[in-house]
């Protein structure tokens, strides 16, 4: 048995999802992530839950749903995932990421691939996210296919090197390494909260944009605990600090700066103009159509859901690589996503300045170029981030 | 991009749409392969939109989640249906169903405890499942899908194209029309199983070396091929290849000794030389090379798996058994010879509800008694015997 795959999967296990003794754990892997998948059935096990559910996923059969299925199947949420996802609550969740063909849908067209959501299983797990239900984590799968869109060649063993330092696995002791490193992330959190900007202005080459942001939603990073009390890492790799805008007031222009995958398809070069909280206008080199089309048919996808800082001090930017993986690329530099807010992060209930939507899609607007100030209630500025390294102190 | 190049297995996947499952415009279809499939689970996917699906559900099974589930899982795992897997199946009801055979590693539970292994099933599940093959309320098939961890077993290396061109032999995609070829195919098993029907045999007689066995059978059980017709009015071929006709015997009356001729893969481990002794119907003797704790667990803990559920005659026109090959899978091997199954009585081969006599159990397992040596009699009603299979050989007119 391989050993850094079961020690992966046990951070995971352990740190991440943090499974409890009796716990039932869903695992959604992609099929290629099928080494993967087992390992974390085994560490699973290992930790006690009571029943390990796996239900991969196959981006293949997606691609023949979207290219020869009805209008009806785009966005049809089966009965047994309704279950499925409601079941979760309670539990612990393992997603993987790492698509092994992250522009299989490219030759498809792109308003069906972006209508292509199941928003009623969306709503169920938004629900599920906003009651703190479920101890989830999201992890990376390294596999040909992804390694070959990072280096060019199908080289595996160097993913996986990349994903273990990224992961912390190099360290002698992973667990300590990872407290000690979601502490320095609690700082910022804590920073942010107590600077209790009104907003955010990102500028950059082709960026000027301001973001407002809602005195009913906190900064987070890290680690998070379910509502009965469980402590677990979301992400793996995080280095983010990040929280929900106030989604009627976002004005200006950005424009991204890594090119990402979105629904098998990659979006290159895009910019984005927002009046009043809305997209306006989209512009890409490839993807725009996707795009356009997530903002024509999903309500409120067309307002932003989160922002994100991340410094030079991330392992996964100083890799210096471009992932083609949301999960690892957003954690390499700052970003901002389009669609729902984080519900999790509401302190009271959600009025609307809070966005809601059927979808959250992440894309990276960092850099070396990239200020960021946090806008004051009394119209001061106070820099964020310059060359990306953090401010605060 | 391989989409839609594979001709041969574009070609498969269409039959086994079109003549297996005979999925209709407008149906939904569950497509279950294993995880190591894909390559034809995904063909499946497209043949069944391309024959008008509504939509395709795929869930794809794994036996390393199942091996870690037995292997370090809590008892209570062993049995657990959970209320998605339960749903999923539910939602199969008045649907088509596509499930793939062909295990890349036919002994990977070997190293677990047969008595775990044994009871390691979903039992809620098993009832839905029961209850939908009584309502007959799904349009299902199942067929092979080569692999090269099946290849391994099969000829002692991974040769996936000669496995390839196995299947394709045993799945007649070699007649110049596959989708003719299967009607006439059916058209002469359901012929044979008409004139064993007419002829209303009171028993069978197995008898072969370590083989002395008498059957009871139900007279309100027919013989039938694997074509059956959902309530719905859907004809389907439940099997691909399928060589055999079969019928459910009464479950009260077996005795005597019955040997298998070949291992059987089962549960992800290998029953060799299985040999069963019945009274009064029961089993009341397991022996076997290797896996008999397996069989054991499955007759110690499933009530009614120690009944028998099917009889079914395959001769040596059989596809399957010219290959001359061990495939080390249920559904090739059972169809190259004469078989058996302990458990579940099928409820096909009643043309309305089973009789009591047909057994009713949450599991069906078949395995092979057929050969050369084997024969076959029909025991009538007088107590005189007809021969119906000598040297593999069918001996009755049809």
């Amino acid at each position: 048995m391989d050993e850094r795959l079961e020690r992966y999967a046990e951070l995971v296990v352990r740190v991440g999802a943090n499974v409890q003794p009796g716990q039932e754990v869903f695992l959604f892997p992609a099929v290629e992530h099928r080494e993967l998948a087992r390992a974390l059935t085994r560490q699973a096990y290992r930790a006690g839950a009571s029943y390990v559910n796996v239900i991969y996923r196959d981006g293949h059969t997606r691609r023949a749903m979207i290219e020869l299925g009805a209008d009806a199947a785009l966005t049809y949420a089966p009965e047994w995932q309704k279950v499925l996802a409601t079941s979760t609550a309670g539990n612990a969740l393992i997603a993987t990421t790492g698509e092994p063909e992250p522009d299989l849908l490219a030759d498809l067209d792109g308003e069906r691939v972006g209508r292509a959501v199941q928003q009623e299983l969306v709503q169920i797990q938004m629900q599920l996210l906003g009651e703190g239900a479920v101890n989830w984590c999201g992890i990376g799968a390294p596999s040909e296919g992804w390694a070959q869109q990072v280096f060019g060649e199908p080289d595996v063993e160097r993913l996986w090197e990349t994903v273990a330092f990224c992961m912390r696995l190099d360290e002698p002791d992973p667990v300590a390494a990872w407290q000690e490193h979601l502490a320095r992330l609690t700082g910022r959190t804590e920073q942010m909260n107590e600077l209790a900007a009104d907003g955010l202005r990102y500028r950059a080459p082709g960026t000027d944009l301001t973001v407002g942001l809602n005195p009913g939603v906190h900064w987070a990073s890290g680690a998070g605990d379910t509502a009965s009390g469980i402590r677990y890492v979301a992400n793996m790799p995080t280095e983010e600090v990040f929280t929900s805008p106030d989604a009627r007031r976002t004005e200006g222009t950005v424009r991204a700066t890594q090119p990402f995958p979105l629904f098998g398809q990659v979006v290159r070069g895009l910019e984005l103009t927002f009046e009043q909280g809305r997209a306006v206008r989209v512009e890409a080199e490839t993807g725009a159509d996707l795009v356009r089309s997530h903002f024509a048919t999903i309500e409120n996808a067309d307002r932003l859901g989160e922002v994100a800082l991340v410094t030079g001090e991330s392992r996964v930017g100083q890799t210096g690589l471009l992932f083609y993986d949301v999960l690892y690329d957003e954690n390499s530099t700052c970003h901002i996503a389009y669609g729902t807010g984080l519900p999790f992060l509401l302190d009271a209930e959600p009025d609307d300045a809070f966005n809601i939507a059927n979808m959250h899609v992440d894309f990276m607007v960092g850099g070396p170029e990239l200020e960021v100030d946090a806008v004051l209630a009394d119209g001061t500025e106070v820099p964020l981030i310059r060359n990306e390294e953090w401010q605060l102190g | 991009m391989s989409v839609g190049t594979d001709d041969r297995l574009e070609r498969y996947a269409e039959l086994a749409v079109r003549v297996g499952a005979n999925v209709q415009p407008g149906q939904q279809v569950f497509v279950h392969p294993m995880v190591e499939h894909v390559e034809l689970g995904r063909a499946l996917v497209r043949q069944a939109y391309e024959a008008g699906a509504e939509y395709v559900h795929v869930y794809y099974r794994d036996d390393h989640v199942r091996h870690a589930m037995i292997g370090l899982g809590p008892d209570s795992a062993l049995t657990y249906s959970p209320a998605w897997a339960k749903e999923l199946m539910l939602s199969e009801a008045g649907n088509a169903s596509i499930g793939t055979t062909g295990r890349p590693e036919p002994e990977l539970l070997a190293d677990l405890d047969g008595e775990r292994v044994g009871r390691a099933i979903q039992l809620e599940l098993a009832d839905i499942a029961q209850q939908q093959h009584r309502d007959n309320s799904v349009n299902w098939t199942g067929i092979g899908a080569p692999n090269e961890g099946w290849a391994e077993q099969v000829f002692g290396e991974p040769d996936v194209e000669k496995l390839w061109e196995k299947v394709a032999f045993c799945m007649r995609l070699d007649e110049p029309d596959p989708v003719e070829a299967w009607r006439g195919h059916m058209a002469r098993l359901d012929a044979r199983a008409a004139a064993l029907t007419a002829l209303g045999p009171d028993a069978l007689h197995y008898r072969g070396p370590g083989t002395d066995l008498t059957v009871g059978l139900l007279p309100s059980a027919h013989w039938g091929s694997a074509r059956f017709r959902t309530s719905g009015g859907i004809d389907y071929v439940a099997n691909m290849p399928t060589e055999e006709i079969f019928t459910t015997p009464d479950s009260r009356r077996a005795e005597g000794t019955i040997r298998s001729s070949l291992p059987l893969v089962l549960n992800g481990q290998i029953v060799r030389g299985l040999e069963l002794t019945f009274e009064d119907g029961r089993i009341v003797g397991v022996e076997a090379e290797t896996g008999a704790e397996l069989v054991r667990s499955q007759q110690a803990t499933i009530e009614n798996a120690d009944r028998l559920g099917e009889l079914a005659l395959v001769t040596n026109e059989s596809r399957v058994g010219q290959s001359e090959t061990l495939f080390f899978d249920t559904l090739f091997d059972e169809n190259a010879t004469c078989h058996i199954a302990y458990g579940m009585g099928l409820p096909y081969a009643f043309d309305g509800v089973p009789d009591e006599g047909s057994n009713v159990c949450k599991i069906h397992v078949d395995f092979m008694v057929g050969g050369p040596e084997l024969e076959v009699d029909a025991v009538l009603a007088d107590g005189s015997e007809v021969p119906l299979i000598r040297n593999e050989t069918w001996q009755l007119p049809a």
